[in-house]
């Protein structure tokens, strides 16, 4: 099917044609105060149409795709995209045909047929044990089946699988803790694992006492610093340093800390890898920062073009993305600190001045006192208040275990484990 | 649009034993711009069709979804659905329903300058007139996007609806340099309406004198003077503290835990009603009938007829925004809240447009009563913790006032408060409102829905700035 909206659309003028089609079925249960709350299925067939003519670009997509319905969308965006003016940043898109990466665990069948109710019942019992009097969360299973074809010789086919649990475990009002699962491989979903984390945290954040504005030393779990990666991936994109919200503008060759962050589309059992990106081209490991320097940004072939530089195979065809991002440096013990904090999630980042990184993120579920290397007790209502440079000028140590994160606000999959940041700024609200 | 085949969805339920069934058919024509840096960076339309369903099977609640439009494609998708709902059925919360009028009704929103009308050029060349306004300004990104929403909506509690509405949103976001300083500001304008909405925006004037004043802010502010002090927040600031602090906490879904994995619960919790929680002058409403706003319906998406609900009463706690299930559970009716984004996702209860009401004073007025403070005209950084509590909003375009009048701009000046004291502190609040537009997150997967937040200018006396 994708191969004749292609010719269709060649047929009428095109220059450049990128078409994908994605079939798509997900089962999804939510669950709230230990009982299952919604099931819900889901079939879906989409194709994403991309043409570029005379430097003009448009996209659309179908999502009944009938024979009727491809020949009138065809029609229209030849009309559509007459309407339009050049973009005279436009440099094109991939050109194949290429060999593509086999990606590791990749794909299950088995992840279908995972009995997620039982998986649920058994999550929850999993933080009960650990202390949790109630929990809420979801649990997803999906299969997708992708082909895509562009005008410049690529066609290529993927499969993946996804099963993603999520669960918050309360003890009370004040007390919780939060922790996800995700996999591709059926028999790889730590959803025990998972809920007892969430458990865990939930019961040592019990009876907290109010914050203290002041300078600490932090450990991030990787669910908090996963939040904050996923900025740090954005600001990557060219996209983002040409709109202006990129803290990263400027910066290239520049050493931003004492750490290395890849982003890697061939992660094995990763969320985010396939073969390709959004235009077909073979997606790889790329060193977005290289011990402490900034490399390059995040790149399109039209893009890669307009820099002179080479493709990061991160299309998005018009806003590079990353792909899995993987954050790692120098390992140690990260707990064994005077006096500091553990955060073991945060939410709601909002930025003050994206080119300048001046932003504000609120620890969430439990935060804990460090005292000479120990937790010693749980605190709340604080809000962490910094600069995303000086966050990673003051990156200094990280745990041992690398995880994969995948959360309610952590959209691209992360890998790292604990992150110990010197110096960062908390403030707390006027009562 | 095939509402037979939303019919059949409907009767095939209830043969297979559903106690309620519902289906949602949504058909959506949209097209978008942007525009960055004065280049046409790239243009879009989407035609799209697809069905969602709800169905409550043995006390069970479950939900199917397709945009393969056939009857054996719904069929096989409600047949998975079933499976997995029955499966549950031992692990699940007994849903019920709060009682809902059957109606028939059909809602087609006019437009003066139709969007399908308005050519592509046309479309784009509004945010290139747009741009000239601020050419200085070092980056600049505007979209513009447009959507026909048709939908038609039936359940087995006889209710069939059919509506069309017209929705147009607009977004830009500034930035500028001057050496090491900075400044950056976005915003959004939205509406139902056609294209005759821009008019009302008034973006030609609006523009070019916020650039000058971040040109300003940014040359000439001054760094923020801390501590305890008065402050004035505009119409816009008042709109997001409203939103995130009177309105989500009053969401009946989140103080029944049910957003707890994902945007949280509150601190709100039912027997807190007619508890005071703010001075005397702040009354928050929500109200989804407001023809022409962003947040605009007149049934909700389980088909209950929308009404204004007002959440605080002069600084006491008054009613909840609910859909069907929280409002069974709390023992009351559906005010009408439940909203889903698009047909791919359940309903859950959401905001429509939330603001404070206004009061009797010049916002002038509002401004001579301080002898020392802060003007918070626009803000770019705000949050708030999961359970609606602490909460933080920045200015962008900020000013010192001194003797009763604005003076000096001032650079970020942060308000860092909770929200009982946020809303205790409100002296007074001016005789107009203004209400903007945003979109709001919730749910998982992730849910945004169009929403207008606003109100009056409001004086707040002896709060902290940092």
């Amino acid at each position: 099917m994708i191969e004749k909206v292609q010719r269709l659309l060649l047929e009428q003028g095109a220059d450049d044609v990128i078409v994908s089609h994605v079939e798509s079925s997900m089962n999804h249960l939510k669950f709230v105060n230990n009982k299952i709350v919604k099931t819900a299925s889901e079939t879906l067939s989409t194709i994403d149409i991309f043409v570029a003519k005379d430097k003009r670009l448009a996209f659309t997509t179908i999502k009944d795709p009938s024979e009727d319905k491809i020949k009138k969308i065809v029609d229209n965006v030849m009309g559509f995209i007459q309407k339009l003016e050049q973009n005279e940043g436009y440099n094109g898109i991939a050109k194949g045909p290429f060999t593509y990466p086999t990606i590791e665990e990749g794909y299950d069948k088995k992840i279908e047929d995972l009995d997620i109710v039982d998986m649920v019942q058994k999550g929850i019992m999993a933080a009960q044990e650990e202390g949790a009097l109630r929990c809420s969360g979801v649990i997803d299973t999906s299969m997708e089946e992708m082909a895509l074809t562009n005008s410049n010789g690529v066609d290529v086919m993927d499969k993946k699988s996804e099963a993603y649990y999520s669960i918050r475990a309360l003890v009370n009002d004040d007390a919780s803790g939060h922790m996800t699962a995700s996999s591709c491989m059926a028999t790889k979903l730590d959803v025990k694992g998972a809920s007892q984390k969430a458990g865990k945290i939930a019961s040592m954040a019990a009876n907290p006492i109010d914050g203290k504005e002041g300078v600490y030393d932090i450990v991030f779990d990787p669910m908090a610093f996963g939040c904050l990666l996923t900025h740090i991936g954005d600001a990557a994109s060219i996209f983002s340093v040409e709109s202006g919200m990129s803290f990263l503008q400027g910066k290239l060759g520049n050493s931003l800390g004492n750490f290395s962050l890849l982003d890697n589309g061939i992660y094995p059992n990763g969320l985010a890898s396939g073969k390709f990106d959004d235009e077909g081209r073979p997606t790889q490991t790329t060193k977005i920062i290289e011990k402490g320097i900034l490399n390059t940004y995040l790149h399109n072939t039209s893009t890669a073009l307009r820099y002179k530089v080479t493709p990061t195979s991160n299309a998005g065809i018009i806003a590079p993305k990353p792909n899995t991002l993987v954050l790692e440096g120098k390992k140690g013990k990260v707990f064994d600190i005077e006096r500091g904090l553990y955060v073991t999630n945060v939410w709601y980042t909002r930025f003050q001045n994206y080119a300048k990184g001046d932003f504000s993120t609120i620890p969430r579920d439990g935060i804990f006192l460090i005292e000479n290397g120990e937790i010693t007790r749980p605190v709340k209502n604080i809000r962490i208040s910094d600069n995303m440079l000086d966050i990673m000028k003051n990156i200094s140590l990280f745990g041992k275990k690398p995880v994969q994160i995948k959360s309610w606000e952590v959209d691209i999959p992360c890998v790292l484990p604990e992150v110990l940041v010197k110096n960062v700024k908390v403030t707390k609200p006027h009562a | 649009m095939d509402t037979d085949l939303a019919n059949f969805a409907v009767y095939y339920l209830q043969k297979k034993g559903a106690t309620y069934a519902e289906a949602r058919m949504e058909s959506r024509e949209e097209q978008g711009f942007i525009l960055k840096n004065s280049n046409p960076e790239i243009a879009g339309f989407d035609e799209t069709t697809g069905l969602g369903i709800r169905f409550i099977l043995n006390h069970t609640m479950g939900f199917a979804t397709t945009n393969e439009l056939a009857k054996d494609k719904i069929r096989d998708v409600i047949d998975r659905s079933l499976i997995l709902a029955n499966k549950a059925v031992p692990l699940s919360e007994t849903i019920s329903f709060s009682d809902a009028k059957a109606v028939n009704d059909t809602l087609k929103v006019k437009q003066k300058i139709n969007l399908l009308n308005l050519d592509p050029s046309e479309k784009l060349k509004i945010l290139q007139d747009l741009d000239k306004h601020v050419k200085s300004a070092d980056t600049r990104y505007f979209s513009i996007s447009d959507t026909l929403l048709k939908k038609y909506y039936i359940n087995s509690d006889g209710i069939k609806l059919y509506s069309e509405i017209p929705r147009v949103k607009l977004f830009y976001f500034l930035s500028l340099t001057q050496g090491t300083n900075s400044i950056q500001r976005w915003l959004q304008k939205g509406a139902v309406s056609g294209y005759e909405c821009l008019k009302t925006w008034n973006l030609e004037e609006e523009l070019p004198q916020e650039l000058k004043a971040l040109e300003k802010n940014m040359n000439e502010g001054i760094s923020a003077p801390k501590g305890i002090t008065d402050v004035i927040c505009s119409s816009e600031v008042t709109g997001i503290a409203v939103h995130e602090s009177a309105g989500h906490p009053y969401e009946a879904d989140r103080i029944a835990g049910r957003e707890a994995a994902q945007a949280g619960e509150s601190f709100i919790k039912p027997s807190m009603i007619g508890e005071r929680i703010g001075s005397d002058v702040v009354t928050v409403v929500d109200d989804p009938t407001l023809e022409g706003s962003y947040g605009f319906y007149l049934y909700d998406d389980e088909g209950i007829k929308a009404r204004r609900k007002t959440m605080i009463e002069k600084g006491m706690i008054k009613e909840f925004m609910h859909d069907r299930s929280t409002s069974s559970q709390m023992k009351t009716e559906s005010n009408g809240a439940a909203r889903a984004c698009i047909y791919d996702v359940e309903p859950l209860v959401r905001m429509s447009n939330t603001f404070m009401l206004p009061g009797e004073h010049h916002e002038e007025e509002l401004i001579r009563g301080v002898k020392k403070g802060i003007y918070l005209k626009s803000f770019m950084e705000w949050n708030i913790d999961d359970k609606r509590y602490n909460q933080k909003y920045v200015g962008c375009e900020a000013y010192l006032i001194e003797n009763g009048e604005i003076t000096r701009p001032v650079k970020a000046p942060a308000l860092e408060i909770t929200t009982p004291a946020l809303y205790s502190s409100i002296d007074a609040v001016s005789n107009k409102i203004e209400l903007f537009a945003g979109n709001c997150g919730k749910g998982e997967p992730m849910q945004g829905i169009p929403v207008l937040m606003g109100g009056p200018t409001i004086r707040l006396r002896k709060v902290s700035i940092s």
